[in-house]
């Protein structure tokens, strides 16, 4: 039996989970490519102007594996609508595998609710299983491992670990080890954003690269101890901060405007242009970041990115960091010498 | 205590009436107007939609003329609504304002009766009138938004056969200022009567034989005129029949669990669409498929720019239901970006082509247009239209 999964959009984020759940109940997985210009041209002609980008690639890929592969049984179009009670995705996760399954030719949609305010996990599993001919028991085994599969692939991620690369680990099915030569830098950023656009190289035009070459170390909110995001944001007592993603974005930052202000240098926040929740979320960041002083770049990206553009942004904002903290440390050096002298 | 409120077109009648019952000066803000959405605009996101804008160009012109109570509805579904009540105080405490309190109205569930709560607290501190003063403020509230939802209703249909263009405008102008003006139960229940009985007076010309369209969409843009380009009396003046079931009245009552037309329309929008993602997304997929078996002529659907919810609803109907169910329909995404003209010339090309179309179905048939009419299923419409359709149809 054959499953088709597209590499976009929730892959970057639950990929290990649905890999392990897969392998357990002996089903095979095809993905889509990862994303290139036909890809993305064929996604933009399907999807109207105002979706955001990520939708319309999610299309691309999903119609490149309908036309590439033929014999797929499934197509695999989860439906994430909430992972905790009191909490929501966006709406067009929400309602991703309608959307989807409306493209012409499209196999069967494996379907897969994740909503926890109806129903637990497990259950969604269970009816996984059924579609696949497998039986509840099976099923339920299948989600023990893979949920324990993808609970040490988080732990994997906190100790460091760039989302690409542990990624790639998952596709050749080899074991978590920490990388012995580790990405070091003079400066350290913080890379905000949604793991679609973060880690797809070629929507963000391979932006965790450029930052790279400028010498930049950069974490990412996957790579944050777990701690962190054990409370909840409080931006406005009447307001309750229903989306998952934002809300994670929000306990990342408020640790590093208050504890962990020493530890990064500057914050980047990738923006898909239309993206509804950071349309707000990003405001609100930038007003706490004014009061407390961190440099703050929000970069939009949308599917006319510029490679010159985006490039001199990045050099001016880091070449800018970095010289503020030249000027710091020449001054505290003085600030050492006039002691000495005056002892 | 000055309280105030956001505009959302004709519903100022309704809201106003809610709070002054409750013993409290309301102070309206001006119809929204280009400066408010300026304010709005200069100061909100960049990328937010655009109620959110509109409304806190509202709010400021509110505290401007001296309000220190704001309140403003919110939601805790998954677009971006829920958020705007809290980021908007901070927008405003941002801007230099500082005393004044906002009071969310929370809409998730009216049937939890949390909201009770807070209309207490905008209330007076006498404990012994406060409980029949809640009662009659509500009363009256739903009665106002109710015969609201009527005057809408009658505006769309009569406008199509008015032989004086701007009568209707007139009419509607004069039935809500006299509603804003009864504050007695027993003149609010003779309201329905004095509605019918001025629009059934006035001069029309049963012989036309106008187009009908449905128009459906998010509903801070269907309601506000100034926001969605007066679209209704536009169209109408072009000689179209119009009806929006989109009312305050409408979904109040749905969020007390007893609007039947609303669960009609998601048991229609169900194998498309099987949840509710916010905004009008299901209902306006109900809608949809709805005016199509009522053998209506179009479609028009509204939405602010980048509504997450719409923006999926007009997926869905462009992609697939378009192909099923052969109803034409015109999408309009509005933001500050207001150009009349242009956005006339796109409901005149609308309204020829479904002219032509019309005429050519009718020609194919071979049918009269009595008949065509009749494909039309007669469950359609609530109890106010069917009248009022049936008045205008009487020779």
């Amino acid at each position: 039996m054959k499953v088709g999964i597209p590499r976009a959009l929730h892959y970057y984020k639950f990929f290990p989970f649905w890999k392990k759940l897969f392998d357990e109940l002996n089903v095979e997985i095809i993905l889509s490519s990862p994303t290139n210009k036909k890809l993305v041209e064929v996604g933009v002609m399907h999807g109207f102007g105002e979706l955001c980008l990520p939708v319309k690639v999610y299309y691309g890929h999903a119609l490149q594996l309908v036309e590439e592969h033929p014999d797929l049984d499934f197509l695999f179009v989860p439906r994430y609508v909430s992972e905790l009670k009191e909490s929501y995705w966006c709406p067009k996760w929400i309602s991703l595998p309608d959307v989807i399954k409306i493209l012409p030719n499209c196999p069967r949609l494996l379907n897969f609710e994740v909503n926890v305010k109806e129903f637990p996990i497990a259950t969604a599993v269970i009816e996984l299983g059924k579609q696949l001919g497998k039986s509840q028991s099976a099923s339920l085994e299948a989600y023990k491992k893979a949920q324990k599969y993808y609970d040490e692939y988080l732990e994997f991620l906190r100790k460091g670990v760039s989302v690409i690369h542990a990624l790639r680990l998952v596709l050749r099915d080899v074991s978590f080890k920490v990388p012995k030569r580790k990405s070091k830098g003079s400066i350290k950023f913080l890379l905000l954003g949604h793991a679609y656009n973060l880690f797809d190289t070629y929507v963000n035009l391979d932006f965790a690269k450029k930052l790279n070459d400028q010498d930049v170390e950069v974490i990412t909110i996957e790579n944050l101890p777990e701690h962190i995001f054990k409370e909840q944001v409080i931006v406005n007592k009447k307001l309750l901060n229903y989306w998952r993603h934002e809300e994670e974005i929000m306990q990342a930052i408020r640790y590093f405007l208050t504890k962990g202000r020493n530890e990064i240098d500057g914050v980047i926040f990738l923006i898909s242009f239309a993206c509804g929740p950071d349309s707000l979320i990003s405001e609100l960041i930038m007003h706490d970041m004014k009061a407390v002083g961190i440099p703050y770049l929000a970069i939009i990206i949308d599917e006319h990115s510029g490679d010159a553009g985006l490039l001199t942004r990045i050099e001016s904002f880091t070449d800018m960091i970095k010289r503020k903290k030249q000027k710091q440390r020449a001054a505290s050096k003085q600030k050492i010498k006039s002691t000495i002298k005056v002892s | 205590m000055l309280a105030s409120f956001p505009n959302m077109g004709l519903s100022r009648v309704a809201f106003k009436t809610l709070v002054e019952c409750m013993g409290v000066d309301v102070v309206l803000p001006d119809p929204t107007n280009r400066e408010a959405i300026k304010i709005g605009v200069k100061y909100s996101p960049e990328f937010v939609c655009f109620p959110f804008k509109a409304t806190l160009g509202d709010l400021k012109n509110a505290l401007d003329k001296g309000a220190d109570t704001l309140i403003m509805a919110i939601d805790c579904g998954p677009c971006r609504f829920g958020f705007y009540a809290s980021v908007q105080e901070r927008l405003l405490k941002e801007m230099g304002y500082k005393n004044f309190r906002l009071i969310p109205l929370d809409q998730a569930d009216l049937l939890s009766f949390r909201w009770l709560r807070l209309i207490f607290k905008i209330g007076p501190s006498n404990r012994l009138t406060l409980y029949t003063k809640a009662l009659k403020a509500v009363r009256f509230f739903l009665k106002k938004a109710k015969h609201l939802e009527d005057i809408q209703t009658a505006e769309g249909i009569f406008r199509a056969y008015e032989r004086n263009q701007g009568d209707t405008t007139r009419v509607v102008n004069k039935l809500v200022k006299q509603l804003d003006e009864t504050n007695t139960i027993q003149g609010l229940r003779a309201f329905r009567n004095v509605i019918k009985d001025t629009f059934n007076n006035m001069d029309i010309d049963k012989t036309r034989n106008p187009l009908r369209v449905g128009i459906s969409g998010e509903i801070h843009i269907s309601l506000e005129p100034y926001v969605n380009l007066d679209i209704r009396r536009k169209l109408g003046e072009m000689g179209v029949l119009i009806n929006q079931s989109i009312s305050l009245y409408d979904w109040i009552v749905h969020k007390f669990h007893l609007n039947y037309h609303r669960k009609w329309l998601e048991h229609l929008a169900r194998p498309h669409l099987p949840m509710d993602i916010g905004g009008e997304a299901v209902w306006v997929i109900g809608e949809y498929i709805d005016t199509a078996t009522a053998g209506f002529d179009g479609f028009v659907h509204q939405y602010p720019f980048t509504c997450m919810p719409e923006v999926t609803a007009r997926t869905i109907i462009t992609n697939h239901l378009q192909k099923i169910y052969d109803l034409p329909v015109i999408y309009f995404s509005f933001d500050e970006q207001s150009g009349s003209e242009g956005f006339r010339t796109r409901l005149e090309a609308f309204v020829d082509l479904l002219h032509a179309r019309r005429d050519k179905k009718i020609e194919d048939q071979k049918i009269s247009i009595d008949a065509y009419k009749k494909i039309a299923y007669d469950h359609y419409g609530n109890n106010f239209y069917n009248e009022c359709v049936q008045f205008v149809q009487t020779k």
